[in-house]
């Protein structure tokens, strides 16, 4: 901009003068902030062999996204074709011993061009948004926008269509669903040891937790004075390399915007075996509601179960899939009196295409309680990552 | 580490090409290839690693040597047979499961970067001689002064049972 801004001066006060002058005048103008620029930019690191030359910030970008078609026979999410999510992971390391990752997604809002003001066409959405510190293995210390660590798929997957085999994430961790805090905003300590060959990981962590509105974190602060706080623990354990199994724990105190509150205490617990011949993941939550002020205590369940098999034949391309999940919602929940029960088969084919594109096939039937009638429907995905 | 395999294959020059000979016709012998070395910068403070620590470093699942230094790891590109014994043999993956779980890694925030990559043995070793913290793999043969030769399960390249080949 400083370039243009002298530039143009320069040129009308030597109109009429020689191309060739006129020429060599705008190029000298237009390199001089540039070399200023570099002039006052300031030496810090002299330099260094090839080996060590390492710059900061060294930001990285990757990207997911996914085109989606689907087709149901009562209507229950979008339908025809839909475009998934466009999520752009960014890394930068600070220093040898601080990097800050952030995820940023944009979303198609099924209410674009109506309401006043009128509503945009995607919504934008800090999913994540990190600054860790890295002492060592064994401790790992972070502020940010987390994908609250008590949920395996949550912190495998994130918004990358592309890494998990099926189209869909499980309902229980749906993004925007109620039923766990998907996200979470405060500080985490993490980190693992050997364990003689256990590999132990640990996660602590303190935040703001669920906000009035319950499938929102507080972003903008928290919903009242009391901070919710997580631990986590897995394995990976060397002897049966492919295996990894841990739990979790939640406590959080939930203001809804009725201002009525309740504690809620999550446990959860997995086992995934991560080879893909086969590919197994076992997943259960737990969820207590108590309402302040009564004894009334609530406990809601949800589980899945999800297998796949990368096929020998066909170059290792396609890997059917099969999973089964349920919610079960306590009827005198009344904060989660609008959460839906569940339960879901979902039969499907993953092709990948190349390296970094998957196409993805599935259909599903589920039900939502008794009187509910029961729902099936064909699901389509192309999922890549760039 | 005082004496690499090379330098004695240098040192015994009349007797390199039979030693080599020796050396690769027991992995000829069951279609296995030259004997892959992990080497690391001198300053570096292990020794040796079993093939379960080794996977954890490939897999960025340990990030740091004992001393607190950043390991650093590079690798062959692609098609290079010093990938295809890291990641089939000893990370038990396909060059997708392997590129897939980096990918991984990376979004979900474990680690800042993937592997470096390396184009040849000998930008291999030159990185490593000039990176502290850095690790990788090349052929036994490729290996010069300024590395550090790891044990992997006790055994050095060239001894009986070394299981990276």
């Amino acid at each position: 901009m400083t370039a243009h801004r002298r530039a143009g001066p320069g040129l009308s006060r030597r109109r009429g003068s020689t191309p060739g002058l006129a020429i060599g005048t705008v190029l000298l103008l237009l390199t001089l902030p540039l070399r200023a620029v570099a002039q006052g930019t300031p030496q810090h690191d002299p330099p260094q062999p090839p080996g060590e030359q390492r710059e900061y910030p060294s930001l990285r970008l990757v990207g997911f996204a996914d085109v989606d078609f689907s087709g149901t026979s009562h209507r229950e999410g979008p339908r025809g074709f839909s475009l998934g999510q466009l999520a752009l992971h960014l890394t930068s390391e600070l220093s040898p011993r601080v990097t800050f990752f952030g995820e940023i997604s944009f979303t198609a809002r099924t209410d674009a061009g109506t309401g006043d003001p009128t509503a945009a066409g995607f919504n934008t959405e800090v999913e994540r948004l990190i600054l860790r510190f890295d002492q060592s293995d064994r401790l790992k210390v972070s502020f940010g926008r987390y994908h609250t660590p008590i949920n395996f798929w949550n912190t495998a997957f994130h918004h990358g269509q592309w890494l998990q085999t099926t189209i869909a994430r499980p309902e229980m961790i749906q993004f925007g669903g109620r039923f766990l805090p998907v996200h979470f905003i405060g500080g985490l300590v993490e980190g693992s040891v050997p364990a003689g060959g256990w590999n132990l990981n640990y996660k602590g962590g303190v935040g703001n937790g669920r906000a009035s509105v319950i499938s929102r974190a507080g972003d903008a602060g928290d919903s009242n004075g009391n901070r919710a706080w997580l631990l986590n623990g897995f394995s990976k354990p060397d002897r049966v390399f492919g295996l990894e199994f841990g739990g979790s724990y939640y406590d959080d105190l939930v203001t809804l915007s009725s201002g009525s509150e309740f504690r809620e205490r999550i446990v959860a617990g997995y086992a995934a075996w991560l080879k893909e011949d086969p590919e197994l993941i076992f997943e259960y939550a737990g969820v207590r509601h108590r309402e302040q002020g009564t004894d009334v205590v609530n406990w809601n369940h949800g589980y899945y179960i999800q297998a796949a098999y990368r096929l020998p034949q066909f170059k290792r391309l396609l890997k059917p899939y099969y999973r089964f999940e349920h919610i079960d919602i306590a009827d005198g929940d009344a904060m989660f009196a609008t959460v839906p029960e569940l339960d879901m088969h979902t039969v499907g084919l993953r092709y990948d295409a190349s390296l970094f594109a998957a196409i993805k096939g599935e259909y599903r039937t589920w039900t939502r309680g008794e009187l509910v009638p029961r729902n099936h429907g064909g699901f389509f995905q192309v999922a890549f990552t760039f | 580490m005082t004496i690499t395999r090379r330098d004695f294959l240098r040192s015994a020059a009349p007797l390199a090409g039979v030693a080599g000979l020796l050396v690769s016709m027991p992995a000829a012998a069951f279609g296995q290839g030259p004997e892959i070395a992990v080497i690391v910068h001198p300053d570096v403070p292990v020794d040796n690693l079993t093939i379960a620590e080794l996977r954890r470093i490939l897999l960025g699942d340990r990030e740091f040597w004992t001393s607190g230094m950043r390991v650093a790891l590079y690798l062959r590109a692609p098609v290079a047979r010093e990938r295809d014994v890291a990641i089939k043999d000893v990370c038990q993956m396909t060059e997708a499961q392997f590129r897939q779980h980096w990918i991984a890694k990376v979004f979900r925030a474990d680690t800042p970067s993937g592997p470096r990559i390396v184009y040849s043995g000998q930008m291999a070793v030159d990185q490593v001689s000039r990176t502290p913290g850095a690790i990788t793999f090349v052929e036994a043969s490729a290996v010069v002064k300024g590395v550090k030769v790891l044990k992997i399960e006790g055994k050095t390249p060239g001894q009986s049972g070394y299981r990276v080949r």
